[in-house]
């Protein structure tokens, strides 16, 4: 879910920008210290930034008959770590706008926010708590992706609220008007992509569990998952 | 891409992307400047016919460019437009009329600052804007690759998609959802056969730091950044102007 470009008052882009930046900065640095130490990760996360762009071009089935883009954040959460999705989610985001006029350089800060710090953080954190309670890969998958999902659209629903209050309700009655707006249309999307990534892992996993071998999150108990 | 076909196919494909940079800086830094509605829906037209008319951008394309985005503008003005009670109730908010006329301007006149880039510089440019400015060597190096490998993706996307509708994989919801689980998980797995092969390849030429090409030369980016600068404040000049 893209902000536009110029949609948010100057004081909001600026101050998402800046609460952006130490996340980006801290995911540049941990991917410079990773490359040192593995080169050959260089190439991956670049195919992984063109192939998240991709993906979100694909247009989702969902379950109330319309459509609309997978977000990838959970998969990419899963497959490449939360903090190496930041620099990568950044690029994607900056490509979207250059490439599509989708988004804007405006509001870069607050999408990577929302996008590329808290929907893949929730993510990968979801995954890992479900795998620490023993729960099955299937669910976790679905819960990671499906919830970070919502907590991507949950976090564009709080800055749209917080820079567009209610002039009667204020904060409260804005984020309920956004919320609502996107419950409607996010809530079926968050549970197909869910569905969807459980299916890709589902068919990673059968076809090619040596390349998951090499993913952290998929480290269960000393063992693969 | 639309946009890519017009970043190779324009007047102004040879101005120093430094000068349209700084114009399209200028535009933004405009559009949030505008003193009312109307200033801001003057610049965005102003940009929108330098774009066409200046860098021969066909007005169709920059049409279906921006169509989706403006299209998207309508829906969020409207929802800003409704008023929602802490108890679950809506009504129309005819007061919140002014904000959102200021909204619709300064993002239109901001959307056609970006177009008015965008379309008019191929994104290999503004990568190697970007390394001038001394962009982080590993952000680049993601930019490079990202923009290199989306096009090999895209196709493979293509075909394998073509695939699928030729063997009914779109039938049913199911079906729909089974495939597109499919094709991503291909896609994934060509995540690493690809950046294995492009390591190889970039092993066996001795290259193993950062991917460097060749900068693009424009022979008179003077020129074009001074004419940017003063048509940048030609255009604050248009925003703080109230008629």
């Amino acid at each position: 879910m893209h902000i536009m470009e110029g949609f948010l008052p100057v004081d909001h882009a600026i101050g998402w920008s800046l609460a952006s930046a130490p996340f980006v900065a801290w995911g540049v640095h941990a991917v410079r210290r990773q490359l040192q130490a593995q080169p050959e990760q260089r190439m991956l996360l670049g195919v992984a930034a063109a192939f998240a762009f991709v993906l979100s071009a694909l247009k989702l089935p969902s379950v109330t008959g319309s459509c609309s883009h997978p977000t990838g954040v959970g998969l990419g959460a899963l497959l490449f770590g939360p903090l190496a999705m930041v620099p990568v989610g950044f690029v994607v985001l900056l490509f979207q706008a250059l490439l599509l006029a989708h988004g804007g350089l405006t509001t870069l800060g607050a999408n990577v926010f929302s996008m590329a710090i808290v929907g893949p953080f929730v993510a990968a954190g979801l995954f890992r708590l479900g795998r620490r309670f023993g729960l099955s890969l299937a669910v976790c998958v679905f819960a990671a992706a499906c919830l970070g999902d919502l907590a991507t659209y949950l976090t564009t629903a709080i800055q749209l609220a917080w820079a567009f209050p209610d002039p009667a309700g204020g904060f409260a009655a804005s984020l309920l008007k956004f919320g609502g707006i996107f419950a409607i249309t996010q809530i079926p999307l968050a549970i197909s992509e869910g569905l969807l990534t459980v299916l890709v892992v589902n068919t990673l996993t059968r076809f090619n569990a040596e390349e998951l071998q090499g993913l952290p999150l998929f480290v269960v108990n000393g063992g693969r998952a | 891409m639309l946009i890519e076909q017009a970043a190779y196919a324009n007047r102004w494909r040879g101005v120093s992307s430094a000068a349209k940079a700084t114009f399209a800086l200028a535009g933004l830094l405009a559009a949030f400047a505008a003193v009312s509605p109307g200033a801001a829906l003057r610049l965005a037209l102003c940009s929108a016919v330098l774009t066409c008319v200046g860098a021969g951008v066909p007005a169709g394309l920059y049409l279906r460019v921006a169509v989706p985005a403006v299209g998207f503008l309508a829906l969020s003005c409207l929802g800003l437009l409704v008023a929602v009670d802490l108890d679950g109730g809506w009504r129309w908010a005819p007061e919140a009329w002014p904000q959102v006329a200021a909204l619709a301007g300064r993002s239109l006149a901001a959307l056609a600052a970006l177009l008015g880039l965008v379309l008019t510089t191929p994104l290999s440019d503004l990568i190697a804007l970007l390394r001038r400015l001394r962009c982080p060597a590993v952000l680049l190096d993601l930019m490079v690759l990202c923009y290199r490998m989306l096009f090999v993706f895209s196709q493979a996307v293509h075909d394998v998609r073509t695939a699928q509708q030729a063997r009914l994989g779109d039938a049913t919801l199911r079906h729909s959802l089974r495939s597109l689980g499919q094709l991503t998980a291909n896609l994934a797995l060509q995540v690493w056969q690809r950046a294995q092969a492009l390591h190889l390849a970039a092993l066996a030429r001795n290259g193993d730091g950062s991917l460097r090409f060749l900068t693009p030369q424009f022979a008179h980016a003077g020129r074009d950044t001074a004419l940017a600068v003063l048509a940048g404040g030609g255009l604050l000049a248009l925003a703080r102007w109230a008629s």
